[in-house]
């Protein structure tokens, strides 16, 4: 069947060299009646007017075990499958979807979308235009050892209730949830450029909560496990000390609940990478996309301050630190072959030496800052939403020299501590920040004192990385990530990661988030 | 829709009780930025979702694929995954047949909308904002939906709707500047984007080049926009199970529940109107309860909270089903507004009144919560905020950081507006007090 695959491209010698490993793949190529319907979209899209026309065929299987204390709340599992066409007519875009995937609703939904191109052509302003690719013909797997839509769901409810009888033995311990979840993301990209892509993503993440409760007082803590989810199989999670940590995380959560609240004021904040990747990605992640930086976002998430004015001149952080977008990450929950633009995925600077230098971009925004390729990172989270600029992994590089997060305590005089995110915001253009988190120590002449609890840091984006003067070393990097970086109208979700090492910042304004004596 | 059930109830294994749930979903939507639509798209989604139980055993499996072959595997799949699924005490076996109220919420024209027609609604937004010399980013989205529930226990209901919203922000060339205006009913004639769009543009222009004001407590009044986005933080927090388990703002230190409290003033109500169509209320939930008209919070006392079949049934109490349709205080919402004030605010001049000093906010941004017990949330305010002195509006300030909590905000509330259809809920602006303004945000 491979021949015929072959057969369909439009591009020559790049085709011919892609072959090795199209038939290296684990077989993912198992329905051929797909090569009629693909070639059946682009055919009618460009026979109805399309000067450009992509097809994706996806299969999202979503399987999870939500558990509590000593019973399996929800066992679950989705599969959905259709087909998107994406058209440029008239210079403007179109796109249909439906579920149902045959050549000849192929043929329709193809049509459907150069109607929708059309109707919108009449107040273009500008055409679309895309910047060159080469057509791709390649296959892409995550890098799995156990499929873990194979593994018998028993283990996973197993593996939960296990952490929960775990937790549940420390005493002031009430609640306990866990969960587990694994997705896996089929996709079949074709274009009238001549791609003809396949990938498989799949990604895991298990995860609890601990609950403590003080019913005389009417108060409550909770504590969570900060592991994060991953692009791989059930050996990570089988490898994660989820069962192994329980009892630690149940203590932490007895002893927040009888920890005393933060005292406000300006603290150095040492911030573990449990922590640390969130305001990675909501304070230089989304401020450098680029069709937010121009306004494309205006009406939902916002603007930016890193504006393309401000390429190569701003200083968003110290000199020490250097950001890079990587969608080639191992393990990193936004890592495949191939965007949705059919660009090859790659890794670059963001923030080089503090200097803002680079943009996330996709074949249509290449332009509007100049550049000649796309960056790659265009995405759509299902058959149904038109592909768009999507945050790639984006991450900060660890300091040269060895040092641990302990290391950075040491090295701290009066600070505070902080692992697993908690509570995030920030502004529209992505300047005032807040951010809590799992669970905070004191920290007092090199050493953690005692925990804290109801502790938030508010910051400007720039004035904060600027106070960045201690990294951890290369030993300290540590991926997290979330599935639910939502994004656009009507929103999409993303699954991203970032790594990072421990870091410490200067004199940050601590707030105490204590309302419960008011 | 019935046939696809029987299809799928057919094939349950014996022994074996289900519950199936269709959706079938149109949806289109043109999106525009900088002055022109950026994306636009028309597209049909549709989920089988099935749930099989084994006594206390029970798993869901969903497919959006019909053919034979996708429903075999959608059943055996649930009934698999049932089999090896540990026993849940709380599983509740599946409703029989039940009596639902009938709402009438789909609207022929809203079904029948094409991009053109998106378009069209488009284009006078985009003019009013290059009228204005504005740039102009929003969205325009229209669904049909039919949905279905069935259980092998007899139970069979439907209910078919529409929606249509729009949603604009208009922007000052120089950047400092910013308004937007939102609206939704289940019909698209009721969504103008013109008017909204000239909210937007009105909004933007009186707001450029704010004035600095610090942090502090201030005397608010938020725009319907901005009291949704707190309000849903208190809906979200209505749960009785939590309460009981004394991991909520309801629950009672000591034990029990705050139902019966009197926390606000006496024109703080709160209920939710399943066959309300404005806001999506929809006759039954997930489980097929069938959904009551309920006051959650009347004339300022906690009425009620919402239990789930299992916990009603181990606490003797009736399930209220996870309830649709919210409104907040009563009256017919105007849409579009009945007036807007020289600073395109969509507030009555009724709440500026004896206003010596405070702040006009038009809606919150990336609200999250700082703690579940006191439901504190945090967020910023955009797109128009504007200093009130002496009962009119003297000029726009920066924006804020806010660290406050719904309750708060009804608990020091002492005036309502005219309600207004925002995110699904039917809500008024209000007046309230001591609102903690916690930082200046620069972002415009």
């Amino acid at each position: 069947m491979r021949l015929s695959r072959r057969s369909f491209l439009v591009g020559g010698s790049l085709a011919a060299l892609a072959i090795p490993r199209l038939v290296s793949a684990r077989g993912l190529l198992t329905d051929p009646t797909l090569d009629d319907v693909v070639k059946r979209a682009l055919g009618a899209a460009t026979k109805a007017g399309a000067t450009y026309a992509d097809v994706r065929v996806v299969r999202h299987r979503r399987e999870s075990v939500a558990t509590r204390e000593d019973r399996v709340e929800r066992v679950s599992f989705s599969d959905e499958y259709g087909i998107g066409v994406r058209v440029l007519a008239g210079g403007a875009w179109g796109y249909a979807a439906t579920p149902t995937v045959t050549a000849k609703n192929a043929e329709r939904v193809a049509k459907a979308a150069v109607d929708v191109a059309k109707a919108n052509g009449k107040l273009l302003k500008q055409p679309v235009k895309l910047a060159p690719v080469p057509p791709h013909v390649d296959v892409w797997q995550t890098p799995i050892t156990k499929d873990p839509f194979k593994i018998p769901l028993e283990d996973k409810a197993e593996l939960l209730l296990a952490v929960n009888r775990e937790a549940m033995k420390v005493g002031g311990v009430k609640y306990v949830n866990s969960s587990y979840f694994a997705n896996a993301e089929w996709k079949l990209y074709a274009s009238t450029d001549g791609a003809y892509i396949e990938q498989e993503t799949m990604r895991v993440g298990p995860g609890y909560t601990v609950t403590a409760v003080d019913a005389k007082r009417g108060e409550f803590e909770s504590v969570s496990h900060t592991i994060a989810p991953l692009q791989a199989g059930w050996e990570y999670v089988e490898r994660a000390p989820l069962v192994a940590d329980a009892r630690m995380v149940a203590e932490r959560a007895v002893e927040k609940l009888k920890a005393p609240s933060v005292a406000p004021g300006k603290r150095d904040l040492i911030l573990d990478p449990t922590h640390l990747w969130l305001t990675i990605h909501e304070s230089i992640g989304h401020p450098t996309e680029l069709d937010r930086a121009l306004g494309y976002e205006a009406n939902f998430a916002g603007t930016s301050f890193a504006t393309p004015d401000k390429l190569g001149k701003l200083r968003i952080a110290a000199p020490a630190l250097t950001f890079y977008a990587d969608k080639t990450t191992p393990g990193g929950l936004a890592t495949c072959g191939y965007d949705d633009d059919g660009v090859a995925t790659q890794k670059w600077n963001i923030i080089d030496k503090g200097l803002f230098v680079g943009y996330q971009t996709t074949r249509e925004q290449a332009g509007w800052i100049n550049e000649k390729e796309s960056r790659g990172t265009s995405y759509a989270d299902s058959y149904a939403s038109f592909p768009f600029q999507r945050m790639p992994n984006l991450s900060l590089a660890p300091g040269p020299k060895e040092r641990s997060l302990e290391d950075l305590i040491a090295a701290t005089d009066d600070g505070i501590v902080i692992i697993g995110n908690g509570s995030y915001s920030i502004d529209h253009q992505r300047l005032n920040f807040q951010f809590g988190g799992q669970a905070f120590w004191e920290v007092k002449k090199g050493k953690r004192t005692r925990m804290l609890k109801d502790v938030a840091y508010q910051a400007n984006t720039i004035e904060f990385w600027n106070s960045c003067d201690q990294l951890g070393g290369p030993s300290s990097w540590w991926l997290g990530g979330t599935m639910f970086d939502g994004k656009g109208e009507p929103s999409q979700s993303n699954a991203v990661s970032h790594g990072c090492p421990p870091a410490r910042f200067r004199k940050v304004n601590i707030l105490s988030t204590n309302r419960r004596s008011a | 829709m019935k046939p696809l059930v029987d299809r799928v109830l057919k094939r349950v294994p014996k022994g074996g009780e289900t519950t199936v749930s269709l959706r079938s979903d149109r949806r289109g939507n043109t999106r525009f930025a900088r002055g022109e639509i950026t994306s636009s798209a028309d597209v049909e989604r549709f989920t089988v979702s099935v749930t099989v139980q084994f006594g206390k055993r029970s798993a869901t499996a969903t497919t959006n694929q019909t053919d034979d072959g996708a429903l075999d595997e959608v059943v055996a799949r649930a009934a698999r995954m049932a089999k090896l699924a540990p026993e849940n005490p709380e599983t509740m076996a599946p409703l029989g047949k039940q009596t639902f109220l009938k709402a009438k919420a789909s609207d022929v024209a809203t079904v029948k909308l094409t991009p053109a027609a998106r378009a069209k609604a488009v284009g006078a937004a985009i003019a009013a904002g290059d009228a204005a010399k504005l740039a102009i980013a929003g969205f325009y989205e229209h669904s049909a939906t039919q949905r279905a529930l069935a259980t092998s226990a007899g139970l069979w209901v439907t209910h078919d709707s529409t929606q249509a919203s729009f949603s604009c922000t208009a922007r000052t060339a120089d950047g400092t500047g910013s308004g937007w205006a939102e609206s939704q009913s289940h019909r698209a004639a009721d969504v103008d984007a013109s008017a909204l769009a000239k909210i937007a543009v009105e909004k933007a222009s009186k707001s450029a080049t704010p004035k600095k004001l610090d942090p502090g407590r201030y005397t608010v009044i938020l725009e319907p926009a901005a009291v949704e986005g707190l309000l849903s933080f208190l809906i979200g927090s209505l749960g009785a199970r939590r309460a009981d388990e004394g991991r909520s703002f309801f629950a009672k230190p000591g034990g029990g529940t705050r139902i019966g409290e009197k926390l606000f003033p006496e024109f703080v109500t709160l209920s939710s109107d399943p066959i309300d169509a404005q806001t999506g209320g929809t006759p039954f939930d997930n489980e097929g309860v069938p959904l009551k008209p309920t006051k959650w919070i009347d004339k300022g006392k906690v009425e009620a909270l919402i239990y789930g079949r299992y916990w009603a049934s181990k606490q003797g109490k009736p399930a209220t089903g996870s309830p649709t349709g919210w409104t907040l205080a009563s009256g017919k919402a105007t849409t579009p507004p009945a007036g807007v004030n020289p600073a395109g605010s969509i507030v009555g001049s009724e709440l500026l009144k004896g206003v010596k000093r405070g702040v006009l906010i038009t809606r919150f941004w990336y609200i999250r919560d700082l703690d579940p017990q006191t439901i504190l949330t945090t967020g910023l305010t955009r797109d128009g905020t504007f200093l009130i002195e002496n009962g009119a509006i003297a000029g726009p300030v920066n924006n804020f950081r806010f660290n406050e909590s719904p309750i708060h905000m009804l608990a020091k509330c002492d005036a309502v507006g005219t309600p207004w259809l925002t995110d699904g809920m039917r809500v008024p602006a209000l007046r309230t007090h001591e609102f903690n303004l916690a930082s200046i945000s620069e972002a415009v």
